[in-house]
């Protein structure tokens, strides 16, 4: 599928635990069960995640995020959790996980688990143990109550399924607490056997080789009287708790954080470079379908500028659609009913407080306005998280329950069940799309492989030319002004380090990975890549420069012409990034740029000495 | 200040003069022109001199920037390519433009009234008329500087510097009032990060929906939650200027006396319209008295921007095209809101226009929709604002005429 990368330096091959990875890194987010079918059970399992590596390698992936694979009784898609310390076994065994792992550390891919740490399911032999009785040495892992009056102020999440977040329990003749379903019990915090089994739990798992978590529904781990029960202090001091275990043990692994709330508040979650490296930035995703949908950019902007600053050695993570509904939690009453309008036009699109959609039937499958809202995922602040499928423009099944809409399998070819499974059809966890428009006859890899005009192939293209720009992850970011309101425009900027590699005279240039880019600076070495100033890896052959990459959006579906102010980079020369085309030399007087409709521009602004502007 | 430099400062005078548009410059006989003040604010090359000027009764009021012989100038606008003449001073011979039509001089002169350190960078007209020359200057500010200067304090400034001390920050707050013996020259208001005009988002939305022939919600661009945003924000201006200046209430039936008088005045015709009798004789007999506050007084699209922080008024100076010395006096708050909708009817007749010049698709029924959606907007984010409601009274059909009553007499006004 791909040439096999030339060798670079020694940093590259082990992971290096002092650089920051993660922020400059695309995640790539899997449902294991609907990603490849080994064993044809009609299930995807971890020997068919592992067959897929060379794919997720081809595309450009950095960071694989598994969701949930532990022993489920799957009445939340995995989430609900029967056992932590293991494999459900319709995925493999642990040994299979463990190749599964080597393997993709071998390609230089890093994985990180789903940890739901919350809760568990109510088939867990813990909480079985614990609603037995009010003595048993479970008694006291749960959060149980006489009554289902305490913690009024707590919300409940699922509003539309779950009316209270106490539920009575026959046998213990006691009400539990669950934030979510009531067949997912809260585990309690303040028991210090708990909190000591969780951080074994981490222990464990990373010893298996993960990279690190992305933990599940954090804000809810503590209850307290008066509270939400949310964001608490407790919380926080838990997460540093395991944040002390990764630094002190596991370096380089990382945590990134499910906090579903305002920026200020999620930003919590960084503390003080102690608690997470990464949170998901919740808020944003509504409101660039928000954006393109009203073709001005201030639902961007309005957003971006609430957002606070994060510590050097933070990242927040941010992505269009993943494996649960589009939320809009982090919206106005008024801004939800105007997305709903929008994007759910029949009923059965919605779920709980979003939107069960993917997201290429979100945007009427135009190509155009999906890669304008790729081009803003992989050039705003974050690290881009990609959820299966997406990338080839799969569509969804709002007939089928719950979130499943979004989860159906992943489309690998016209064959039968899409290349998925061999198995019978009616064997298969989730029946794979079939319409004329998304079905896998019309959407898959293979097709998509063939075709250099394909999204996909568009997609890995944009991957890498991102690759080459890092401060697409971590470089400061200025909005530029622009009288359009329809277009978006800001400035990337920061030092940054390419990465030389030594290439033998004799190497053919075919023999260069496709995703590097030939540079010769005069010392017998290609740019290998390049990555944030400070990221460079002991023993790396680096050099610095600044880099400034201006980025220019169109929200609408009109041609629009835009005037920027860059006198800041006057002398630059643009280089278009896609085609490496200069254009105009900047200069003190406004820039003139016109963009097709949905279209966007990314520049790498290019000045003789590569020394950031005064 | 010597008679020669006086006679030399007076012929720069007459050449900015007949630079400008406005009525007195196209007047055929010659100006009679007293030198007031001719103050060099910043020396050196190139220099800053603030002239202010008696032209045939009237104060102006212009900024000329001295550039020595064969510097370079940085005109703002293409076209604006003449300097004003030549002066020889205690610096020697230096070549006099207008510094407000000039992207250094214009940067070299906020520094100076800012007592600030100058900052190279790019300078956009936004507005330059009889009543107003307005450059933005980006990260620095906004520039504002009266070419004509009323004998007391304008009360746009006043309403600027007291929605700033009202706690209103949807404005752009003033940084300097620029003064001279109780006159406002200018002012200096606040950057607005991110802005794109209000006039701009409605035509944006406009062009969208007259594309897409579909309601005008289910249109991209959708207008109707930014309207009312708007709104809301303009109810805030309300309830601020009434904290910053005094209200008195006065009956309705004055102020259709006005109207109808103000309309009869320009188009008589109009109030023989059907139902225009009923209007103004329901409003007379509701006898209520309903709080007259300082308003905006020409309060439009063209007046507001969108910015990150949400809506805010950008323009407080009145005018444009009828000469700004009209201030309004005490009104009705409804009255800027019936400018803002008309202003909405024009956005719609524009971008029809636009679209369709020779008027063979006849959008005018389809711009009836983007209207009705998109005031309905806006009156629900205004007359939904708490508060509002002690300004407005709480009758909605007193409140519906009203508005109706203030958009007839908008109707009519030339600009």
């Amino acid at each position: 599928m791909s040439s096999p990368p030339i060798p670079v330096s020694a940093a590259e091959g082990p992971f290096d635990p002092s650089v920051r990875w993660f922020q400059h890194a695309v995640f790539y987010e899997v449902l294991i069960r609907g990603f490849y079918d080994a064993n044809n059970d009609g299930t995807g399992d971890l020997k068919g995640l592992r067959e897929k590596l060379d794919y997720i390698e081809w595309l450009g992936i950095d960071c694989i995020w598994m969701l949930p694979f532990y022993p489920s009784p799957f009445r939340d898609g995995g989430y609900d959790i029967s056992d932590f310390f293991n494999v459900h076994p319709d995925y493999g065994s642990i040994g299979d996980l463990v190749a599964f792992l080597e393997d993709a550390h071998r390609r230089g891919i890093r994985v990180i688990a789903d940890l739901v740490m919350n809760h568990t399911s109510d088939q867990h032999p813990w909480f079985i143990e614990s609603r037995s009785s009010r003595d048993n040495a479970k008694a006291d892992w749960y959060v149980w109550n006489d009554d289902d009056q305490r913690w009024p102020d707590a919300r409940v999440v699922f509003t539309d399924v779950e009316r209270s977040n106490w539920t009575w329990d026959d046998t213990r003749q006691q009400y539990y607490w669950h934030r979510f379903y009531h067949h997912q019990p809260d585990l309690n915090y303040d028991n210090p056997e708990v909190a000591d089994t969780m951080i074994d739990l981490v222990r464990f798992w990373l010893d298996l080789g993960f990279d690190g978590f992305r933990l599940d529904a954090v804000p809810y781990l503590y209850q307290r009287d008066g509270t939400s029960g949310e964001h608490l202090p407790e919380t926080h001091a838990f997460i540093k708790r395991i944040r002390k275990q990764l630094e002190a043990d596991y370096p380089g692994r990382i945590l990134l954080a499910e906090a579903n709330g305002w920026p200020s508040d999620v930003a919590d979650y960084f503390g003080d470079a102690d608690e997470c490296h990464l949170c998901f930035h919740f808020p944003l995703m509504p409101r660039i379908f928000m954006a393109v949908r009203r073709e001005q950019r201030y639902p961007i902007t309005e957003i971006l500028a609430q957002t606070p600053a994060i510590a050097d050695s933070c990242q927040w993570a941010i992505f269009l659609r993943n494996h649960d509904e589009l939320t809009l939690e982090q919206v106005t009453d008024e801004d939800r009913d105007y997305m709903i309008a929008e994007y759910a036009k029949d009923p059965r699109m919605k779920r709980h407080m979003g939107i069960g959609r993917r997201l290429a039937p979100l945007l009427d499958n135009d190509r155009r306005m999906t890669e304008l809202l790729y081009a803003l995922l992989l050039s705003l602040p974050g690290s881009p998280v990609i959820y299966y499928g997406d990338e080839l423009m799969m569509g969804d099944n709002m007939y089928l329950g719950d979130r499943d809409s979004v989860r159906t399998p992943m489309q690998w070819s016209p064959d039968r069940n899409g290349g998925f499974s061999q198995a019978d059809f009616a064997q298969l966890y989730l029946p794979p799309l079939m319409d004329p428009v998304y079905g896998f006859s019309a959407v898959n890899v293979e097709a998509q492989l063939r075709n250099q005009g394909s999204f996909l192939h568009w997609l890995r293209r944009m991957l890498n030319e991102r690759r080459l720009l890092p401060v697409m992850g971590v470089g400061e970011m200025e909005v530029l002004p622009c009288a359009n309101p329809s277009v978006l425009a800001y400035m990337r900027s920061g030092e940054v380090a390419d990465i030389m590699a030594s290439v033998p005279a004799s190497t053919p240039v075919s023999a260069v990975h496709d995703m590097w880019e030939k540079r010769d600076w005069g010392r017998n070495s290609v740019m290998a890549r390049t990555v944030p100033a400070g990221n460079e890896g002991a023993g790396d052959d680096a050099v610095r420069r600044h880099q400034a990459v201006l980025c220019v959006h169109n929200l609408s579906r009109f041609a629009q012409p835009a005037e920027l102010s860059l006198a800041k980079w006057a002398g630059a020369t643009p280089y278009e990034v896609l085609g490496r085309v200069p254009f105009p030399v900047v200069s003190e007087e406004p820039y003139a740029i016109t963009l097709p409709p949905y279209g966007f521009l990314w520049f790498d602004l290019v000045s003789e000495d590569r020394t950031a502007p005064a | 200040m010597t008679p020669e430099r006086e006679r030399a400062i007076r012929r720069l005078v007459e050449s900015w003069l007949a630079q400008r548009s406005a009525p007195t410059a196209v007047n055929a006989s010659p100006p009679d022109i007293t030198v007031l003040r001719a103050d060099l604010i910043r020396p050196g090359r190139p220099a800053l001199l603030d002239v202010v000027a008696r032209i045939d009764g009237r104060s102006a009021h212009l900024v000329m920037g001295l550039r020595g012989v064969g510097d370079e100038t940085h005109f703002i606008r293409p076209g604006d390519e003449g300097g004003l003449g030549l002066l020889d001073d205690e610096g020697g011979l230096s070549v006099c433009v207008d510094a407000l039509r000039d992207a250094e001089l214009a940067a070299l002169l906020l520094a100076t009234v800012r007592g600030v350190e100058h900052r190279p960078g790019p300078v956009a007209s936004i507005r330059d008329d009889d009543d107003v020359a307005v450059l933005d200057l980006g990260d620095r500010g906004d520039l504002v500087v009266f070419p004509w200067l009323t004998d007391r304090p304008r009360p746009a400034v006043d309403m600027l510097v007291a929605l700033e001390a009202a706690g209103f920050n949807h404005v752009a707050a003033p940084l300097v009032r620029w003064t001279w013996e109780g006159m406002d020259l200018g002012v200096i208001q606040e950057p607005l990060a991110d802005r794109s005009g209000g006039w701009a988002l409605a035509l944006a939305s406009l062009r969208d929906y007259y594309a897409s022939g579909e309601a005008p919600e289910k249109a991209g661009a959708d207008f109707g939650p930014e309207a009312h945003a708007l709104g809301t924000m303009t109810a805030r201006m309300h309830l601020a200027l009434d904290r910053a200046f005094p209200r008195h209430p006065q009956p309705v039936a004055e102020w259709v006396d006005e109207a109808a008088a103000a309309v009869n005045r320009v188009d008589p015709g109009v109030l023989a319209a059907p139902g225009v009798a009923d209007l103004l004789e329901g409003l007379r007999q509701a006898d209520v008295r309903l709080p007259a506050i300082r308003t905006h007084g020409d309060f439009h699209l063209g007046r507001t921007s969108r910015t990150d922080q949400g809506w805010v008024v950008s323009d407080c100076i009145p005018g444009g095209v009828v000469p700004g010395e009209q201030e309004p006096g005490e009104r009705s708050p409804l009255a800027d809101v019936a400018d803002l909708l008309w202003s909405m009817h024009q956005a719609s007749v524009a971008a029809a226009q636009e679209r369709d010049p020779a008027g063979r698709l006849d959008l005018a029924e389809q711009g009836q929709a983007w209207e009705n959606r998109n005031r309905r907007a806006l009156l629900s984010g205004y007359l939904n604002t708490p508060g509002i409601a002690g300004l407005t009274g709480p009758d909605r059909d007193i409140i519906r005429n009203l508005l109706a009553l203030f958009e007839l007499a908008r109707s009519v006004r030339t600009d």
